[in-house]
C-alpha cells in the first residue's frame, strides 16, 4: 500500500497531540496514555504494537472517547480531525463522528454484537443513524454491506442473528458494520487475536482490500509485529503508556534502535533460508522481567528494568522522544539515550 | 419453537412427578399416621378406624400412593376434614379472588419495578441511584407483617382510606377492599426487585455490545432502551419465576388478615383446624402452579432471545 | 466481557504487583472489607445480636422474662430497664420480650444454616463434580423441592413434626440448602477442569481428595455470602411462621409478640409491635447490606 503513496503528498485526517488518558482507582491515579502524539494518513495503515496494558487499546478508546468515567478520563491534549478537536466537540456531535467518520471494530467479535437482534438489524441501525436514507435504501444498503465483506448469500444472511454466525463471520459483519458509512478512519483494535490463524489472514486481506477501495486511514491496534509487517505503512511502539519509538515499517524494521523495539522483533519467530538454501534456525529470545506497576513508575526511563542496555542516566531522567531520521512523512524517533 | 416448547413440556413430568412423591414422603409417610393429628389426642379406636378407611390409609402405601397420583391428574382430591366440602369445589371458589388481588399485584410490582431498575440504572451514581437503592435495601428489611399492620391500623383504621378488610365479589365493589391489599404487596415486593432488576440492567450495560453500539454513535438512551432493555428481559424473566413463591407468601398473609377468602386464607384456615387433605392438596397446587409459572417463562424467553429455542 | 478492555487490562497491570506479594483471595477480600466502613458497622451490629442472644441464653440478661413487672399495658417508660419497652397484657416486660425474641431468631437462623449448609454443599460438589447421571439425579431433586413454594413446605413440614422450635430448624434448614447447592455446583463444574485441579489429578489426588482438599476451599467463600443471605431469611420466616401459629410456643419469639399487636393495635397498645419490628429491622438490614459487602469484596468482579 505504501507503493501508490509515496509519489503523492500524503493528507494528514487525524492528529493526535499529546494525548493523555488517566484512570483513578482508590490507589491512585494510573497514568495509561501518557503524553502520545502521532498522524493517521489517508489512505494508508498505522499500527500501535505494544504488550497488554501498554495503552494501546486506550489511545483507540480515547480517540472514540468512548474510555469509561469513571475511572477513566482523558486528562489532556488534543486529537484533530479535519482542524476540529474531537476533545472539544459536544457529544451529540462527537456521536455523529462514531460510526460515521471514525468507526472502531473490537478484538471480541463474540461478544461485540448484541445477542437478541439480527444483524440486518445491527447494520441498518448504523446506515439509519448517519445517513438519511429510505427504508428500502437502508436495507440494501445493509444487504451491500453483507456482500461487500465476502458472506455469502446476503440476502439470507442479513436476518440472522448473532449466533448464527462463526466468530470470523461475526467479525466481518462488525467490519460491514463499521464500514457502512465510508468512514475516514478505521481503528481496529485487535481484530483478528480472537480468530483462527487461517481466517486471521482472510480478514486482514479483507480490511486491506476494503482500505484500498475505501481510501480511509486504518488504526492497527496489535501485539504481533508479524501482522504490522505485512500490513502496516507506519508503526507506533508503546510501552507502559508511552511511544517509544516510532516510524515507517521499512525504517523500523530493518533499524530498530529502542531496545524494547528490538526485543519485540527477536520474539517473533522467523524461518528464513541461508544462501545455501538450507533453513536457519534462530533460537527465539524473551525480553525479560515485567510490565511496571502503573501505579507505580520507577523515575527515569519506564524499560529501565527490562533493559541490557541500561545506563546509570537512564534511571535518573527518562528521555525525550527524539527524531534520529527525517526519513518519511513519519520520521523515526526512539525514546531511548542510548545510540545502539 | 414448537418443538423446543413439547420438549419443555416434558421436562415438567419428572418435576410433577418428584413434587407428588415428596408430598406423599412428607405427608404419607415421615408424618405417621395422619388420623391422629386431624383427631387430636382424645379420639378413641373406632373414630380412628373409620377416619382411616375413609381417606385410604388402611390400604397399603402403593395404593396410596397411586391414589394420590389419581388425584392430581383427576383434580378431585376428595374432601375436606373440617368442613367436609369438595376441595375442588374449595379451590374453585378460592381461586377467583386469589387471582384478582395477586394478578394485579404482580403485575403493578413488575412494571414499576422494572421501570424504577432502569431509571435508577441509567441514573447510576447519581443522588437519585443512591437514594432508591437505601430505600430499597431498608424497605427489604422491614418485615411484610409490619408493613400489613400499619396499613390496616394506620391506613384504615385511624385515616378510614381503606375499609379494614372484607370483601366483596361484585366487580367496582371487590376494588375498594382489594386497593390496600395490592399496596401493601407491591411495596414489599418493590425493594428487592428494585435492586435485582438494577443489578441485572446494569450488568447489561458493561456488556462488549453496548461498547459496539457506543461507537455506532447511538445516544445513550438508545443504547439503553433498545439494546440493554431487550437484553434485560432475560434476567427480568427469570425473576418474575422467583417471585411466584412470594406471591403465594403473600397471598397467605394478606388474605388472612383483610379477610379475603382465596387458597391463602383456605390454606391458613386449614393448618389451625389441622385440615390435612386440604393442606396436601394447597402443597400439591402451589407446586404446579410454580412448574406451570416456570413453563411459561421458558416459552416467553423464546420472544426475548433467539438463542433460547436451540438449547 | 466487560466494556473496559482497558480499564481491566490497566488493572491487571496495577494487581499484578499485588499477585507478586503473594496476597490470599481471602487475605485481598479482608483487606477490601476493612476498608467497606458500613459493613464493619453491620458486622458489629451481626456481633452485637449474637452477644445479646448468646448473654440471654445463659440467663445472664433479660431472665426470667415472664416476671410480671407492672400492670398489664403499660406505656414505655424511662423509669426502668425493665419498663423500657413497657409491658404487655399479663404485665411482663415487653424489652425482656425483645431479647429473648433476639436469642430465637438468632438460633433459628445459626441452626438452620448448620443443617442446611452441610446438604447445600454436599449436593451441590456431588453434582458439580461427578455430573453424569448424579449431576441429573441432583438436579432433578433439587428442582422438585424449589418446585414447592417455600412457606408451603414449612408449613407441611411444620404440620407434619408438630408445633415448636425444633421443626422450625428443620423446616428452615432442609427448604435452604437449594439455592447454596446451585451455586457450588456452578462453581464446582467451573473449577474441575482448572489447572491446579488437573494438576492435582496427574498427581494422584483421588476423588475425595480433588473435592474437599482441592476445590472446595476455592469456592468456599459462597458459602459465606449464603450464610448472610441465609441468616437473614431465616429470622424473617421463623417471625412469619410463628405468626402463623407453627412456630414457638410458650417463649416469646419476634413472630409471637407482632402476632399479639394485631389485636392490641386498636387499643393504642403499639409498643410491642414497634419493639420487635425495631429489633427485627436492624438484623436483618444488617445482613441485606453484609451480604452485599461479602459478595463485592469475595466475588470481585469489575464494574
Amino acid at each position: 500500500m505504501a507503493v501508490a503513496s509515496e509519489t503523492q503528498s500524503v493528507e494528514k485526517i487525524l492528529e493526535i497531540k499529546n494525548l493523555k488518558t488517566s484512570f483513578f482507582s482508590d490507589e491512585g491515579e494510573v497514568r495509561a496514555v501518557d503524553d502520545v502524539s502521532f498522524n493517521v494518513f489517508k489512505g494508508r495503515t498505522l499500527g500501535i504494537v505494544g504488550e497488554s496494558g501498554c495503552g494501546k487499546s486506550v489511545t483507540s478508546l480515547s480517540i472514540m472517547r468512548l474510555i469509561p468515567d469513571p475511572p477513566g478520563r482523558i486528562v489532556g491534549g488534543e486529537i484533530l480531525y479535519q482542524g476540529k478537536d474531537l476533545l472539544k466537540l459536544d457529544l451529540a456531535s462527537m456521536r455523529a463522528i462514531r460510526g460515521n467518520k471514525i468507526s472502531m471494530i473490537f478484538q471480541e467479535p463474540m461478544t461485540s454484537l448484541n445477542p437478541v437482534f439480527t444483524i440486518g438489524n445491527q447494520i441498518r441501525e448504523a446506515i439509519g443513524l448517519h445517513q438519511n436514507l429510505s427504508r428500502k435504501d437502508i436495507q440494501d444498503k445493509a444487504v451491500e454491506m453483507i456482500q461487500l465483506v465476502g458472506i455469502p448469500s446476503p440476502e439470507k444472511r442479513v436476518s440472522d442473528y448473532p449466533h448464527q454466525l462463526s466468530g470470523g463471520m461475526r467479525q466481518r459483519v462488525m467490519i460491514a458494520m463499521a464500514l457502512s458509512c465510508n468512514p475516514h478512519v478505521l481503528i481496529a483494535d485487535e481484530p483478528t487475536t480472537a480468530l483462527d490463524v487461517t481466517i486471521q489472514a482472510q480478514i486482514l486481506e479483507l480490511l486491506q482490500k476494503l482500505q484500498q477501495k475505501v481510501g480511509m486511514g486504518l488504526i492497527l491496534i496489535t501485539h504481533d509485529l508479524g501482522v504490522v509487517s505485512e500490513v502496516a505503512d507506519e508503526v507506533v511502539v508503546m510501552y507502559a503508556g508511552r511511544v517509544v519509538e516510532q516510524g515507517s515499517v521499512a525504517e523500523i524494521f530493518k533499524h530498530p534502535k529502542m531496545p524494547y523495539t528490538r526485543g519485540l522483533l527477536n520474539s517473533i519467530p522467523t524461518l528464513s533460508k541461508d544462501p545455501t538454501g538450507k533453513i536457519k534456525k534462530k533460537r527465539l529470545e524473551t525480553i525479560p522481567g515485567i510490565v511496571p506497576n502503573m501505579l507505580h513508575l520507577p523515575q527515569g526511563c519506564r524499560f529501565q528494568d527490562r533493559c541490557t542496555y541500561v545506563l546509570d542516566s537512564c534511571r535518573e531522567r527518562e528521555p525525550e522522544l527524539r527524531i534520529i531520521a527525517q526519513d518519511s512523512e513519519m520520521p523515526h524517533a526512539i525514546r531511548c539515550a542510548r545510540d545502539i | 419453537m414448537l418443538p423446543y416448547i413439547f420438549r419443555k413440556l416434558l421436562s415438567t413430568i419428572p418435576t410433577l412427578f418428584g413434587v407428588a412423591l415428596i408430598v406423599f414422603i412428607l405427608f404419607n409417610m415421615v408424618g405417621g399416621d395422619p388420623t391422629y393429628q386431624m383427631l387430636g389426642r382424645h379420639a378413641n379406636a373406632k373414630q380412628v378406624e373409620e377416619l382411616r378407611h375413609e381417606y385410604g390409609f388402611d390400604q397399603p402405601k402403593y395404593i396410596q400412593f397411586g391414589q394420590y397420583l389419581k388425584q392430581i391428574i383427576t383434580f378431585d382430591y376428595g374432601r375436606s376434614y373440617a368442613t367436609k366440602q369438595p376441595i375442588n369445589q374449595m379451590i374453585k371458589d378460592g381461586i377467583g379472588p386469589s387471582l384478582s388481588l395477586m394478578i394485579p399485584s404482580f403485575f403493578i410490582t413488575t412494571l414499576l419495578a422494572v421501570s424504577l431498575g432502569l431509571l435508577v440504572a441509567y441514573f447510576r451514581g447519581k443522588w437519585i441511584d443512591k437514594l432508591v437503592v437505601i430505600l430499597s435495601v431498608f424497605g427489604m428489611s422491614v418485615s411484610m407483617l409490619a408493613y400489613i399492620l400499619f396499613g390496616q391500623y394506620f391506613l384504615a383504621y385511624k385515616l378510614g382510606w381503606f375499609p379494614i378488610s372484607g370483601y366483596e365479589t361484585a366487580w367496582p365493589d371487590r376494588l375498594q377492599y382489594l386497593l390496600m391489599p395490592m399496596i401493601i404487596f407491591v411495596v414489599v415486593s418493590l425493594g428487592y426487585d428494585v435492586r435485582f432488576y438494577r443489578t441485572a440492567i446494569l450488568e447489561e450495560t458493561s456488556q462488549d455490545y453496548v461498547r459496539t453500539a457506543r461507537a455506532k454513535g447511538l445516544t445513550e438512551s438508545r443504547i439503553f432502551f433498545k439494546h440493554v432493555l431487550k437484553n434485560s428481559m432475560i434476567p427480568i424473566l427469570t425473576n418474575i419465576v422467583i417471585e411466584i413463591p412470594l406471591l403465594i407468601l403473600g397471598a397467605f398473609l394478606l388474605e388472612s388478615f383483610f379477610g379475603i377468602p382465596g387458597l391463602g386464607s383456605i390454606t391458613i384456615d386449614a393448618v389451625h383446624n389441622s385440615d390435612f387433605p386440604v393442606i396436601k392438596a394447597m402443597t400439591t397446587l402451589d407446586a404446579i402452579l410454580f412448574i406451570l409459572g416456570n413453563l411459561a417463562t421458558d416459552i416467553m424467553y423464546t420472544l426475548v432471545d433467539p438463542r433460547v429455542s436451540l438449547k | 466481557m466487560t466494556t473496559q478492555v482497558a480499564a481491566v487490562e490497566v488493572i491487571r497491570v496495577v494487581s499484578s504487583e499485588k499477585a507478586v506479594r503473594g496476597r490470599s483471595l481471602w487475605r485481598d477480600a479482608f483487606y477490601r472489607l476493612k476498608k467497606d466502613r458500613i459493613a464493619i458497622f453491620c458486622l458489629s451490629v451481626v456481633g452485637l445480636y449474637s452477644l445479646i442472644a448468646l448473654a440471654a441464653k445463659f440467663g445472664w440478661i433479660a431472665s426470667p422474662w415472664d416476671k410480671v413487672v407492672g400492670a398489664p399495658y403499660l406505656a414505655p417508660s424511662l423509669d426502668s430497664i425493665e419498663l423500657f419497652l413497657g409491658t404487655d397484657i399479663f404485665g411482663r416486660s415487653v424489652f425482656y420480650k425483645v431479647i429473648q425474641g433476639t436469642r430465637i431468631a438468632m438460633s433459628v437462623g445459626l441452626v438452620s444454616s448448620l443443617i442446611s449448609i452441610p446438604i447445600g454443599v454436599f449436593f451441590g460438589a456431588l453434582a458439580g463434580y461427578f455430573r453424569g447421571w448424579v449431576d441429573d439425579l441432583i438436579v432433578w431433586f433439587y428442582t422438585t423441592v424449589s418446585s414447592i413454594p417455600n412457606i408451603m413446605l414449612l408449613i407441611a413440614i411444620a404440620f407434619i413434626m408438630g408445633k415448636g422450635i425444633t421443626s422450625i430448624y428443620v423446616a428452615l434448614g432442609i427448604t435452604a440448602w437449594v439455592s447454596l447447592a446451585r451455586v457450588i455446583r456452578g462453581e464446582f463444574i467451573k473449577h474441575k477442569s482448572r489447572e491446579y485441579v488437573l494438576a492435582a489429578e496427574s498427581l494422584g489426588a483421588g476423588h475425595a481428595s480433588r473435592i474437599f482438599k482441592h476445590i472446595l476451599p476455592n469456592v468456599s467463600h459462597f458459602i459465606i455470602i449464603n450464610l448472610s443471605i441465609q441468616f437473614m431469611s431465616a429470622i424473617k420466616s421463623e417471625v412469619i411462621l410463628s405468626f402463623l401459629g407453627l412456630g414457638v410456643q410458650g417463649q416469646p419469639s419476634w413472630g409471637v409478640m407482632i402476632d399479639d399487636a394485631r389485636l392490641e393495635l386498636s387499643r393504642g397498645v403499639w409498643w410491642q409491635l414497634a419493639g420487635a419490628t425495631v429489633a427485627m429491622f436492624f438484623v436483618v438490614l444488617a445482613f441485606n447490606i453484609l451480604g452485599d459487602s461479602l459478595r463485592d469484596s469475595l466475588d470481585p468482579k469489575i464494574k
